[in-house]
This record gives structure tokens, C-alpha cells and sequence, in this order.
């Protein structure tokens, strides 16, 4: 099976020279003829903007910058990598693996220091075969067909081979959870720990738990995980979406804590420990961890805003303004042109002057912020905005607050941690009922909008029917029923008429959103088998 | 004074610190080694296999003394998966790839496609590694490295044709050998890292477990991992 490397496009990330030497030495017996090297994760990402790779080798520890874990992070993140790529991690120690892998971000394969030329191109090969044999589930994942990924999935475990059968199983496993078919995911965990306790379907089993809403159940097999592996961070992430899910902040916190003490180099970690902290009013360990995500987003993607102003607004609550006073100095500093960064620092240089009870200043302030609002409002994230209605309402413009809120409630209302935090809001500064009564009027306004559509469509007016769907779907990208809605009527137009290769690629785009904002398999599955159906005759 | 201070520091940070140094030196040493090797011509001297054979010792040594460490601060757990028993021979004969070829051994391997095991790759690949650079330093010219189904065990077994383990390596004494002959320099710390490693594959009320004996089908030393 020996792969030919005179056709691949190979990256080598590595600092010591003398190891880029005998890399490329070693890649050059094998007939490579492409190879790029960089000695700095920095360069390494540089080098995948202009390329696109087809082999990367990466040590993990290379000095200052980013480590190897954050090279492999932003380039999938920024999809550097082709969904074929291999890239294997270089390492000193196995046991790395596991302190490092976050759910999507695993190297392909690691490699362990010192190796020889035939342990490298084992390695290559082995993965080369595994990819491509795995290709036809990949490239459906890549673009979003998940059920045709789990079709092909299936067609290749009935192959039988036996190699390959745990990888199958183990994909197979996954795509059926994210596309919440958890009954199937729960028989196939089930049957692999029947035949062996595997970590990783144990954990399988407590993320079914989760989403199946049995969240005791799910707490107690991530916690069971934990004490028989320590190191396992995955099972430290779940069971923090466990007690998040139970609202029970406080073990979310101590248990993310437990996860970043073991991976303190994790940004994403780091960042969610110091917003749930701040959550929880537990001021000590949000400052720490603002002020590590602070200093990891430096060689960062991740990097953001909001972790400035979290932590001076930390610094404001323990009555530290001048501390808060630096902290929006450096976020000046750090953020040019960013629309977000400066809301923030406009909003956070508001609150600075209030508690200094400098009124004029804060007022000047204030005015900042409202400008900086009509001109940007759209583009920033819904946390911020959210900010941004708080400051609206406190500062007595209840105008624009309306206006920010209902917004938010009609683009999110399918999410319930996020309106969860909405309700939060306007209970404690707006007064109770105030959400409630919000959320009761935009889910009529939705009812309103399904009614027209539906009954436009019951006329036998599809088209007026679509044109309605269509224009909630543009104001509410993320609604549900309103999306599903409109599958549902773009597929009884294909059965009726004539085929339309177009309609039918636009009823999958709509599907494929559909899971990606997780609508659940129950109500969507169906849907996809019918446009199968479709496809199938339309085809003969 | 310095006490306090290195256990504020930590011995698990320090000594995970040092081998990582140690590996770094010893990852250059390989690459320096490596380009030197590749200015002389076939047939190479034979220095060459010996630094092969060190630095593999060193390697297997360093990794060994760091897990069993962990082992006995209960900071380590073993990542289990289903492996191809092939796949790990072939691993162990990639790592001594470079020794072969400058030697005179024969190194064989014999194993169905179709055998599968549940256990830790790396920890048992590193194992069998170091058993194997001995069997090819003791034997006269030939290693045979298997796998193969035992009742309800998947056995790896690595026999040679050389003199044969001496008396005080031989089952059952091995577990307490190490106690015994840290002085003599033949300390078989390789066997009891096997044996360590072996226990801790756990099925049911199965543990996996080692035997040594010297009934080699070419008269020398055989070794057999059992995983349950």
C-alpha cells in the first residue's frame, strides 16, 4: 500500500533544525518533492493560507507563539486544512493525547520522539489508507449531508472489514447523536460495551444521557469517567454542559475549574470558566480566568473583546476602578477597527465614570455608546447586544431597549440557555413579566406568520405559501418550526410537479441547516427520507 | 531551604520536565547520529547498530521510569482501544528498522490479519520494544515475534535463539527481581514494566500477566504477554 509522496503537498512545523533535516531527509527517500517548513506555529498557519497541504507534521512544543494543539485549532477553524489532510501531531510523551483532545479537534494520528524513517512514513500510511477509506463519510460531513454521511456509514460496515470496524462504529455513533437520532447511538454504545468498557463509548452513553434530557444519569456516568480517568477532558467538558443544563452553575464552575487546571492552556476553556464564574458572581476565579484567556488570545484567534471588559467589569464589582481604568487602556490598545471592541470599551468607560461618580463624563460616555450602537448594532454578537439593551434601559432609553430585545427573542427563540439569560436580565432590571409577557407575544406573531403560510398553502397557493416562509426565514434564521415549515412545502412541491434538480438541492440546503441549528431527528429524519425518495426517481 | 523550594516546584513537574529535556537531546542525538550514518557508505561500521541500540534503550528506559512513576503517584491510566495485533507488530519492527538493517539478526513476525486486541498500543508497543532490542542483543541470529489467540487471551510472544534467560529471569521469580539486582546491572526493569503494564489490562476478573521461561523453538529465551 506504499504511498507516493511526489504528489503531496507536505508542511513541516518543527523548531529544532537539525529535526527539520532529517524530516525532510527522511521525506525526500520516499520520492516527497513538495515540502514547505516552518519553525514557528505562527509561520506554520501562514504557509497553510498559501497552500493547501496534504500531509502536515507538527511538534506540539514549539517555543513562544502558538503550540502545536493551537496550530491544528485555527487552522481547522479556519478551514486551512482540505478535509482529506493529514495531520499528525509530534510528541514526546502518549499520554499527551489525552490532556489535549478537545471534541473536534484531534490530530489524525500522534507521533512520539525519536523516530526513525520507518515509524514516520507507518504512521503516513496508515492514516492516508484510514482517510481514504473514510472518505465518502468525510466529504458528506464536510458539506453538511449528515444523513447521506450515516447512509454511506452504514454501507460500509455491512463490508465487514474488521480493521476498520471500531472507526465505523465509532463515527457511525457520533453522526447519529448530532443528528439526534439517539436511540440508534444508545443500541451502538450499548453493543460496544458489551463486548469491552471503552472510554470513549461509556462516555457516548453519558452524552446520549444528556441530550435525552436524563441528566442525573448523564452526571453520574461523566463523573464515574473521571474518577477511573482523570486525565479524560472530555468527560470534564460534558459534565459541565450537564450541570449548566441542570442550572446548576456553581458545580459547572468547579468542575471547569478541575478541566482547566489540568489543560491551562486552553483558551475555549479557560473563557468559559471565566464567563460562569462572572455568572455566579465568584470573582476570584473569574479574574483568573479572564486574566489567562486574556493572555492566551494574544497568539490567538479566540482572542476577544469581551474578555477585556469582563474582566475589568470583575475589577469594578470588587470596587477596583483603577484597575478597571488599565484594563480599558489595554483594550484600546489591543483592538483597532473592530466595531465590537469599541462598544465595549465606550460602554465599559460608561460604567468606569458611574462608579468614580464622575456623572458628565459618564454621560459623554453614554452618548458614545448610543452612537457607536445605531452604527454598528447589527454586526455584533447577541451577548453584546443583550449588554447593549441593559445599558438602553438603565440609561432611560426604553425605546431602543424594546428594540434590541425583541429582536433578540424573535432571531433566538429556539435556543433556551440563551433566552434563559434574556429572562435572567429583565427580571432583575426591567421587573418580572416583562420577558415572559415578550415571548409569549413573539411565539403568537410566529403562530401568525405558520397560520398565513400554511393556510396560503392549503389554498394551493405554494408559491404565495414559500414567498411567506421565505421572508420569516430571512428575519428568523434560526427558527425551527418556521424552517421546517418551509422543507416540508418545498418537498410536497417536488412530489407534485415536474423534478427540479434545483428544488431539490435547495430542500437539502434547508435540511442540512435544519440539523446544524438542531432541529431533532424525529421531525426532520422523515423529511430527509422523503427527498431521498425523490432524488432516487428523479434520477432514474 | 532548597527542600521547600523543590517541593513547592514538584517532583512529578521536575522529573516530567527532565525527560522531556532528556528526549529532546536524545531526538537530536538520533538526527546527528542519522546524518553522519548517511556519509559513509555500505557497509557501515558497525558503532553505528550499537548507538541505534542505546539510544533505543534510552528512550524505552526514560518513558518506562515516567509511567511507572505515575503508576505509583496513581496519576496514571491506561487509554484502551481495539487495536490490530499486526499493527503493533509492525510498529515494534518499524522502531528497530534501523538496528536490522545494520545487523545480522533476523528479526521475524508471525500473526494473522484478522487479530485484534483491547489494550493500551503505546505502553504495550513501548514494552515489547524494549524486550525485543534485548532479544537482539542476546541472541545469535534470529528473533521471532508473534501474536496469537490463547483461550480467552491475546498472546505476543518474542523467542530467540541465544543462551536463554538466566536462572534469577525466569518465571515466577521476576516480580521480586527487581529488588534484588538493582546492584548487578541486569536489573530486569524491561520484564517488570511488562508485568506492571500487563495487570493493569483488566477484563472482567481477567488480569493480563508474563511469563518467562527458556523453550524457545530455537533453543533460547521466550516471553509471552498474555491480554486478557
Amino acid at each position: 500500500m506504499a504511498i507516493n509522496l511526489s504528489s503531496k503537498k507536505i508542511l513541516v512545523v518543527e523548531n529544532q533544525a537539525i529535526m527539520r533535516e532529517t524530516i525532510k531527509h527522511i521525506l525526500g527517500l520516499f520520492n516527497a518533492q513538495f515540502i514547505v517548513e516552518t519553525e514557528s506555529g505562527v509561520n506554520a498557519l501562514t504557509a497553510m493560507k498559501i497552500n493547501r497541504f496534504d500531509i502536515v507534521l507538527c511538534d506540539y512544543n514549539l517555543p513562544k507563539g502558538k503550540n502545536g494543539q493551537q496550530v491544528l485549532e485555527e487552522a481547522r477553524y479556519l478551514k486551512l486544512l482540505p478535509v482529506n489532510a493529514i495531520f499528525i501531531m509530534v510528541t514526546f510523551e502518549q499520554r499527551l493525547e489525552m490532556v489535549l483532545s478537545t471534541i473536534d479537534n484531534k490530530p489524525d494520528e500522534y507521533l512520539i520522539k525519536p523516530f526513525n524513517r520507518l515509524q514516520l512514513l507507518n504512521r503516513i500510511e496508515r492514516c492516508h489508507a484510514r482517510k481514504t477509506y473514510l472518505a465518502c463519510i468525510e466529504n458528506e460531513i464536510d458539506n453538511g449531508n449528515l444523513y447521506q454521511a450515516i447512509q454511506n456509514c452504514e454501507r460500509l460496515l455491512q463490508q465487514d472489514d474488521k480493521k476498520m470496524r471500531m472507526q465505523l462504529l465509532k463515527l457511525h455513533a457520533e453522526l447519529t447523536v448530532k443528528v439526534g437520532d439517539f436511540k440508534t447511538a444508545e443500541k451502538i454504545y450499548r453493543n460496544i460495551l458489551h463486548e469491552r468498557e471503552l472510554p470513549w463509548a461509556r462516555l457516548g452513553l453519558g452524552v446520549v444521557a444528556f441530550f435525552l434530557g436524563d441528566f442525573d444519569q448523564a452526571i453520574k456516568t461523566f463523573q464515574d469517567l473521571i474518577e477511573q480517568y482523570p486525565m479524560m477532558l472530555e468527560a470534564y467538558d460534558w459534565l459541565v454542559k450537564a450541570h449548566e443544563a441542570m442550572g446548576n452553575d456553581e458545580h459547572a464552575v468547579s468542575s471547569l475549574n478541575s478541566a482547566v487546571t489540568l489543560s491551562p492552556m486552553s483558551i475555549l476553556r479557560q473563557k468559559k470558566l471565566a464567563s460562569l464564574a462572572d455568572k455566579t458572581e465568584n470573582l476570584p476565579v473569574a479574574k483568573k480566568a479572564y486574566t489567562a484567556t486574556i493572555k492566551l488570545g494574544k497568539n490567538s484567534i479566540h482572542r476577544s473583546s469581551g474578555d477585556y471588559s469582563g474582566l475589568a467589569n470583575v475589577y469594578l464589582k470588587s470596587n477596583a476602578s483603577d484597575e478597571a481604568l488599565k484594563i480599558l487602556y489595554e483594550l484600546n490598545q489591543q483592538f483597532h477597527n473592530d466595531p465590537e471592541a469599541k462598544l465595549r470599551a465606550s460602554l465599559l468607560e460608561t460604567e468606569i465614570h458611574q462608579a468614580k461618580g464622575n456623572k458628565a463624563l459618564a454621560q459623554q460616555a453614554h452618548e458614545k455608546t448610543v452612537k457607536l450602537n445605531q452604527q454598528f448594532n447589527k454586526q455584533i454578537s447577541r451577548e453584546l447586544r443583550l449588554e447593549m439593551a441593559k445599558t438602553f434601559y438603565l440609561n432611560g432609553n426604553n425605546e431602543t431597549c424594546d428594540e434590541i430585545l425583541n429582536d433578540l427573542v424573535k432571531t433566538n427563540i429556539d435556543d433556551k440557555l440563551f433566552i434563559k439569560d434574556i429572562v435572567t436580565l429583565c427580571d432583575a432590571i426591567i421587573g418580572e413579566n416583562y420577558a415572559e409577557t415578550l415571548i409569549r407575544q413573539i411565539k403568537k406573531e410566529l403562530v401568525d406568520i405558520n397560520n398565513r403560510g400554511v393556510s396560503l398553502f392549503q389554498e394551493g397557493n405554494v408559491k404565495g405559501a414559500l414567498e411567506v416562509f421565505k421572508q420569516a426565514i430571512a428575519k428568523m434564521p434560526s427558527n425551527q418550526t418556521v424552517l421546517l415549515n418551509l422543507i416540508k412545502i418545498i418537498i410536497h412541491d417536488l412530489k407534485t410537479s415536474k423534478p427540479d434538480p434545483e428544488k431539490i438541492i435547495s430542500a437539502q440546503t434547508y435540511i442540512n441547516k435544519g440539523v446544524q441549528i438542531g432541529i431533532p431527528h424525529n421531525q426532520i429524519g422523515g423529511l430527509q427520507v422523503e427527498l431521498d425518495t425523490i432524488q432516487n426517481k428523479s434520477n432514474q | 531551604m532548597s527542600n521547600t523550594h523543590m517541593l513547592s516546584i514538584g517532583f512529578p513537574a521536575i522529573l516530567a520536565s527532565s525527560v522531556h529535556d532528556i528526549k529532546n537531546s536524545l531526538t537530536a542525538l538520533r538526527a546527528l547520529v542519522g546524518q553522519l550514518e548517511n556519509i559513509y557508505q555500505d557497509p557501515k561500521p558497525t558503532e553505528f547498530r550499537q548507538l541505534e541500540f542505546e539510544t533505543n534503550r534510552m528512550n524505552n528506559s526514560l518513558m518506562q521510569l515516567l509511567t511507572l512513576y505515575k503508576i505509583d503517584l496513581s496519576q496514571f491510566s491506561l487509554s484502551v482501544d481495539e487495536h490490530s495485533a499486526a499493527d503493533i507488530l509492525e510498529d515494534i519492527v518499524a522502531q528497530q528498522s534501523t538496528l536490522l538493517s545494520l545487523g545480522n539478526v533476523q528479526l521475524i513476525t508471525e500473526c494473522h490479519g484478522d487479530l485484534f486486541c483491547y489494550c493500551d498500543s503505546a505502553m504495550i508497543s513501548n514494552a515489547l520494544c524494549t524486550l525485543v532490542n534485548n532479544a537482539q542483543r542476546y541472541c545469535k541470529s534470529k528473533v521471532l515475534i508473534s501474536a496469537s489467540e490463547e483461550d480467552d487471551y491475546i498472546v505476543f510472544c518474542i523467542e530467540d535463539d541465544g543462551k536463554g534467560y538466566p536462572e534469577n529471569l525466569m518465571s515466577p521469580d521476576y516480580k521480586q527481581l527487581h529488588q534484588v539486582d538493582l546492584a548487578t546491572g541486569n536489573t530486569g526493569l524491561g520484564l517488570f514494566f511488562t508485568e506492571t503494564i500487563a495487570q493493569l489490562h483488566v477484563k472482567d476478573d481477567k488480569h493480563g500477566f508474563i511469563v518467562t521461561d527458556n523453550n524457545s523453538q530455537f533453543g533460547g529465551a521466550r516471553f509471552k504477554l498474555y491480554l486478557p
